[in-house]
């Protein structure tokens, strides 16, 4: 079914069908974990880890799948995965697993990684499924650093915890809070947009 | 094999593998973690009661514990009050290091708030806050300060300065403080804090 | 008293959109108009009523006393999901035009954070009975408020002119920002 090659499966994820810009799927974590670039990075590879091996799964076991319960057994795939991803972040990171809160658990119902096994790997080889997996990946985590990189730096002043901008700079305390947040991603959707429509006109 | 029972067996199937999988996770992970909050929770005890190494549980109700710390000998150093209270903006959890009689405060962390970063968020910091919880008097209630004193050193034993800009904060401490104070002064009348190994002082 | 402060604060101060960040999709896919918003309100806050109850009680009945909690996302999900499926059967079959009002929300449901982002943030903060069902109802409430002003400032909106790059999804997020900001000003209402 598909024509595309490999190549352009992986790098869908990163601009036409980035999963936050344009999709608009996975926004509640990306505004509430995005107000520091540590957070945004483990945030980012943790979704990584259950969006690439929830998609290989089901789409290894679609066949065997009867349509009417294939939505509550890819349910019961992803929060296992979830669950090891929560698991492991609290037994070896617990200051990461602290500060990214219950938004790990909640990685079970980020539209995107449902999103993509209905519309990738219940249809598509494990191979191609995986290589999606890892171009949404890239396409999420992407978005997460910019975000956060905006956050951090005007709201702390610093970058991963390194202060990078001087006494000088009085930090914007807004944008390390929920309505920083709304705004930024706002303009950044904006701008995309924009891009997009003058790539259009071209 | 019709549908409705492939789809039970599926459903099934999908269900135990999960859930054994899971349960082996659940245990490889289940010792670590417990480990994990136990180290905090004694990293805190033994930095605000000095000379202590480990502790011991001598109480305990939901957000109220009350540790012994003490040194290598055994011997009961001060109390480490786990305690916790309504911030501004959510709970805030504090451990709070007494001398054995309960009448002097060696100092207090905050284990956890939400409190707004920039303002609210300083009374985890020692210089702009937790300096003023330094070795003050716990016979008495603590009053805040206002306006803040200029020199530390012009503050009472009972008295605490506020963070300029983060007043509810600073006064949610002081209240969670007093608080404690009076629970474990009630306790420790009751002859509630026994401690088995021997005393210090 | 103590649950009275509960529910208020979940409402306005804890605000499930506009504070937790949770929801986000329907609050931006379901708010363009004021009914359709009140009717994902009304349907999210019920699911969240019940929920909230039955999430306490397999927490404390089954997972917590079983040493089980390694099952607490899994058994969550699957609960909620049954719940949705239960309560839209339940509501096809004794009141269709209650179903044609809210019925096709409610499969959105499921995988609205709300839902799941409720039972966790309970169990996170170890409520009890009490507490846990004026969590759910208020955050319910909380949720239905944020998305009907929504619904209400976009249904304005349709008469301005919006830049183009702005329309739809990034002028609803700006406006979320705003909320958010008046929506902080209700901290340090409750001592």
């Amino acid at each position: 079914m598909p024509s595309r090659t490999a190549g352009q499966d992986f790098l869908k994820g990163l601009w036409q069908e980035n999963p936050i810009f344009r999709q608009m799927l996975g926004m509640c974590p990306t505004l509430a974990i995005t107000n520091a670039v540590i957070n945004g990075i483990a945030m980012g590879l943790a979704t990584a880890f259950v969006l690439i091996f929830s998609s290989l799964l089901i789409s290894l076991i679609k066949k065997v799948i009867p349509n009417q319960v294939r939505i509550a057994c890819y349910i019961v795939v992803i929060a296992t995965f979830v669950t090891i991803a929560d698991r492991f972040l609290a037994a070896f990171f617990p200051p990461i697993s602290k500060s990214l809160g219950p938004f790990v658990p909640l990685i079970v119902v980020n539209c995107i990684i449902l999103g993509r096994a209905e519309a990738f790997a219940s249809k598509n080889s494990p191979g191609r499924s995986v290589i999606d997996a890892l171009g949404m990946s890239a396409g999420f985590i992407m978005a997460l650093l910019i975000l956060s990189s905006i956050r951090e730096v005007l709201g702390s002043g610093t970058f991963l915890g390194y202060r990078i901008l001087g006494d000088w700079f009085e930090p914007w305390v807004i944008m390390v809070l929920p309505p920083g947040a709304f705004i930024t991603l706002g303009i950044l959707m904006a701008i995309s947009l924009q891009i997009e429509r003058k790539k259009g006109e071209r | 094999m019709s549908l409705s029972s492939r789809m039970v067996v599926v459903l099934t199937a999908v269900g135990l593998l999960s859930g054994g999988f899971l349960a082996s996770v659940g245990i490889l992970t289940k010792d670590r973690i417990a480990l994990n909050r136990k180290m905090e929770i004694e990293r805190a005890i033994v930095s605000v009661v000095p000379g202590s190494v480990a502790s011991e549980t001598l109480y305990e109700e939901k957000d109220f514990i009350v540790y012994g710390g003490k040194n290598e000998a055994g011997a009961l150093k001060g109390f480490a009050i786990y305690t916790s209270g309504i911030g501004f903006q959510d709970k805030i959890i504090l451990m709070i290091g007494v001398d054995a009689s309960l009448s002097r405060l060696f100092s207090l962390i905050v284990l956890d708030q939400k409190e707004t970063p920039g303002l609210g968020a300083k009374i985890t910091d020692r210089t702009s806050f937790l300096v003023y919880w330094e070795d003050k008097d716990f016979t008495q209630s603590f009053r805040l300060r206002k306006p803040p004193a200029p020199a530390l050193e012009s503050l009472s034993a009972s008295e605490v300065n506020t963070i300029t800009g983060a007043t509810i904060s600073s006064e949610a401490v002081l209240n969670i403080v007093n608080a404690a104070q009076e629970k474990a002064r009630a306790l420790y009348e009751e002859g509630r804090l026994s401690f088995g190994g021997a005393h210090a002082e | 008293m103590e649950l009275v402060t509960l529910f208020i604060g979940a409402i306005l101060i804890n605000n499930f959109v506009l504070h937790y960040f949770l929801g986000i999709c329907p609050f931006l896919g379901v708010s363009k108009k004021i009914d359709a918003a009140l009717s994902m309100g009304v349907a999210v806050t019920f699911v969240m009523s019940i929920t909230a109850v039955v999430s306490w009680a397999i927490n404390h009945w089954i997972l917590i006393p079983f040493g089980l909690d390694y099952l607490q996302i899994v058994s969550f999900i699957l609960v909620i999901a049954s719940l949705v499926q239960l309560v839209e059967m339940f509501i096809r079959k004794t009141s269709p035009p209650l179903y044609q009002a809210m019925g096709i929300y409610l499969p959105l449901i499921t995988t609205n954070c709300a839902i799941m982002g409720l039972a966790l943030l309970s169990a996170l903060k170890n409520y009890d009975f009490a507490e846990a069902v004026v969590f759910g109802v208020g955050s319910g409430f909380g949720f239905t408020l944020a998305i009907t002003l929504m619904a209400a400032i976009r249904e304005q909106l349709e008469l301005a002119d919006v830049p183009k790059p702005f329309r739809g999804a990034a002028i609803a997020l700006i406006i979320a920002g705003i909320m958010a900001l008046a929506f902080f000003g209700f901290s340090g209402m409750i001592k």
